[in-house]
């Protein structure tokens, strides 16, 4: 914007402008000799940049430890002293605890159920009639499931995961939910498992090939220690598919459900009064809308899963395996037409 | 089995010609030392026979044998496993050095992560911008530890997910007056762009070679482009030297009262806040707007025919 006729329109600004007339004089261009101090030049010399990051990052680690650290440290005893000061609160519900330390199957109880919540099930009005052999009653018009046939067919389920892993199958964890990531990501872990915490991609399952081509894949022994000589036999493999789904949310992963039927792969999944038992293999009657509810559930298989594996490497150790492992000369052979690689090439 | 393979052929030949004769019982290897122990002497040079190589491979055994193809990473079925894996290593990071004392975001030392496309070169799988970004805050929250109690393994990490380079070393130089006293200033205005060269003198204005009045016809013109010298009352006290390219009369004007601000700012800088609020060094970044197929200008609609 040019502001023209300034004293006729901004009189009064003018006025105020004079006032501080002192400073404008002081850089009247008759008086080079003057230094003239400008803001910028005082600011850019405050801050001072390390000149590159990386390389006094890499500096900073041969110093031992800096004084601020070993404060810190010293002071830690204090701290967590000054943290048992007062009472202490015993059998207190903490929410972190199932996720840090799931109990086992062996320690399912109808009261850890019923305070996870897995008994509320969904109102009235939107229940789907195959579940109604899994549900004890209505209560304020909302289902109540039987607490004994959750903890039933998570027990059976706990079995399922532990037999598989025992055998060496791929288990793979779902649940997509917000909340769900930590504990799918635990269970996964402590089974020795595979986890999916965001979207299933279509196609992960029937369209392999595409989606999980890129993806790497081992070979490995019986005590599941890396075989590096083979990996040029992994080159034309087709992807891998899981041997078992636990599916926290399956009424938000209808694909992926529909995908494991499809390849025959057996599902386990938590059904609430109004999701369809049938479109899983294991149905666990549960509330799953509850994070406590399928974060337990989680852990729970997630520790059978831990107790297969533990039986699996145990046999191994002893130098048997309780499945049929793939031979070098299987490994050789083409997994598309069973014949060696290059044999038809030579034929010609 | 593996003995198929070239290289471990190779390798296997070579253990056969390396050990001269097969591992020996366990009573005559520790004669042997004890003989080499009597006849060692202390002499620099380096000992005639050679070390024992390692013994062959048994690929029969167990441990050899290929049991299970399993996949590389617990994310496997995710579609993009190294990403997740990232992701979820810096969360357990971040949870691992939550309880560590933090800094201002600005006083954090200043990091360049990778750019998108350098990331995804990184990972090697096509990593959607929204969750790069997720990434990048978790990076950006542990490089606020405070810098003096930063952990090894948090640098270390930190470290791996920078570009090469350091994007933050060169500093823009400052313009200053050269050597002769000139000072240059650039301006922009509509479609016309104007440099000044501007010296201390007498109140000489050269546009384009020709006097003002000559390259400006109307007052208004010439006012505006000599706008920055008379509201600082500085007509008399410098001479310039203008070229300007493009637009029209107007535009050549307003580019030059900008240019002529900037270069008059290098002279003296403390004028600023005067400059400022009399608008000469505002950039009015205004241009004319495209035409659109469909509208007869940029946002004209055609009239409205009933049939």
């Amino acid at each position: 914007m040019i502001i023209r006729k300034l004293c006729m329109r901004q009189g009064r600004q003018l006025l105020a402008l004079s006032r501080r007339a002192p400073v404008s004089s002081r850089f009247q261009s008759t008086l080079p000799e003057t230094p003239v101090e400008t803001l910028q030049a005082s600011i850019r010399d405050e801050i001072s940049r390390p000149e590159n990051p990386l390389l006094e990052m890499v500096q900073a680690q041969y110093e031992a430890s800096t004084p601020a650290q070993q404060e810190f440290t010293s002071d830690e005893p204090h701290r967590s002293n000054f943290k048992k000061l007062g009472t202490t609160v015993k059998s207190s519900y903490d929410p972190e605890d199932v996720i840090r330390n799931p109990p086992k199957p062996s320690q399912i109880s109808l009261e850890m159920l019923l305070a996870a919540g897995t008994h509320l099930g969904h109102s009235t009005s939107r229940w789907n009639p195959q579940n109604s052999r899994y549900i004890f009653g209505i209560r304020e018009g909302v289902h109540i499931i039987s607490l004994d046939v959750t903890a039933a067919h998570l027990r059976r389920a706990a079995k399922v995961v532990e037999e598989v892993a025992a055998r060496g199958g791929l288990i793979l964890f779902a649940g997509t939910r917000k909340g769900q990531k930590r504990a799918v990501v635990k269970a996964a872990s402590l089974a020795k498992g595979y986890h999916i915490f965001e979207r299933w991609i279509p196609g992960s399952l029937t369209n392999g090939e595409q989606i999980l081509g890129h993806c790497e894949t081992k070979v490995v022994n019986a005590l599941d220690e890396e075989l590096p000589n083979f990996k040029a036999d992994l080159a034309d493999r087709p992807s891998l598919k899981p041997d078992l789904v636990v599916c926290l949310n399956p009424l938000e992963n209808v694909v992926l459900l529909h995908e494991c039927g499809l390849n025959n792969v057996p599902t386990i999944g938590v059904i609430d009064t109004d999701a369809d038992p049938t479109r899983v293999t294991y149905p666990i009657p549960s509330n799953d809308d509850s994070l406590r509810a399928t974060c337990l559930i989680a852990g729970i298989l997630g520790r059978a899963g831990e107790a297969g594996q533990v039986r699996r490497l145990k046999m191994a150790q002893e130098g048997r395996t309780s499945y049929t492992p793939i031979t070098a000369q299987e490994l050789r052979l083409d997994p598309f037409t069973g014949m060696a690689p290059g044999g038809e090439g030579q034929k010609k | 089995m593996a003995w198929h393979k070239p290289t471990s052929l190779a390798q296997a030949m070579q253990s056969l010609r390396l050990t001269s004769t097969l591992t020996k019982p366990s009573s005559q290897a520790s004669r042997t030392t004890l003989n080499t122990l009597r006849t060692r002497t202390y002499a620099t040079e380096a000992e005639s026979v050679p070390a024992a190589a390692a013994p062959e491979i048994n690929f029969g055994a167990f441990s050899q044998k290929p049991a299970r193809i399993i996949p590389s990473s617990p994310s496997y079925f995710s579609g993009s496993p190294r990403f997740i894996d990232h992701v979820l290593q810096l969360e357990a990071l971040q949870a691992k050095h939550a309880s560590l004392p933090t800094v201002a975001t600005s006083e954090a030392p200043r990091m360049a992560w990778f750019k998108l496309a350098q990331f995804r070169d990184f990972v090697g799988e096509p990593v959607p911008m929204k969750k790069y970004k997720s990434l990048v805050k978790i990076l950006q929250r542990l490089n606020r530890i405070q810098p003096d109690m930063v952990p090894v393994e948090v640098r270390d990490t930190l470290a791996a997910f920078l570009r090469p380079g350091n994007p933050y070393a060169v500093e823009n130089v400052p313009r200053t007056v050269d050597e002769n006293g000139r000072a240059r200033g650039k301006g922009k205005r509509k479609e016309s762009s104007a440099v000044v060269q501007l010296v201390e003198g007498e109140g000489e204005v050269l546009v384009n070679g020709k006097s003002l009045v000559e390259a400006f016809k109307r007052v208004h013109d010439r006012e505006s482009a000599l706008w920055a010298l008379r509201c600082t009352q500085r007509l008399d006290k410098y001479n310039a030297w203008i070229t300007v390219r493009g637009g029209g009369v107007t535009g050549q004007a307003e580019a030059i009262t900008l240019a002529l601000g900037r270069a008059l700012l290098l002279h003296e800088p403390g004028l600023k806040p005067i400059l400022r609020k009399a608008g000469a060094i505002t950039v009015d970044a205004r241009r004319v707007e495209r035409k659109k197929p469909g509208h007869v200008k940029a946002r004209k609609m055609p009239t409205w025919v009933k049939r």
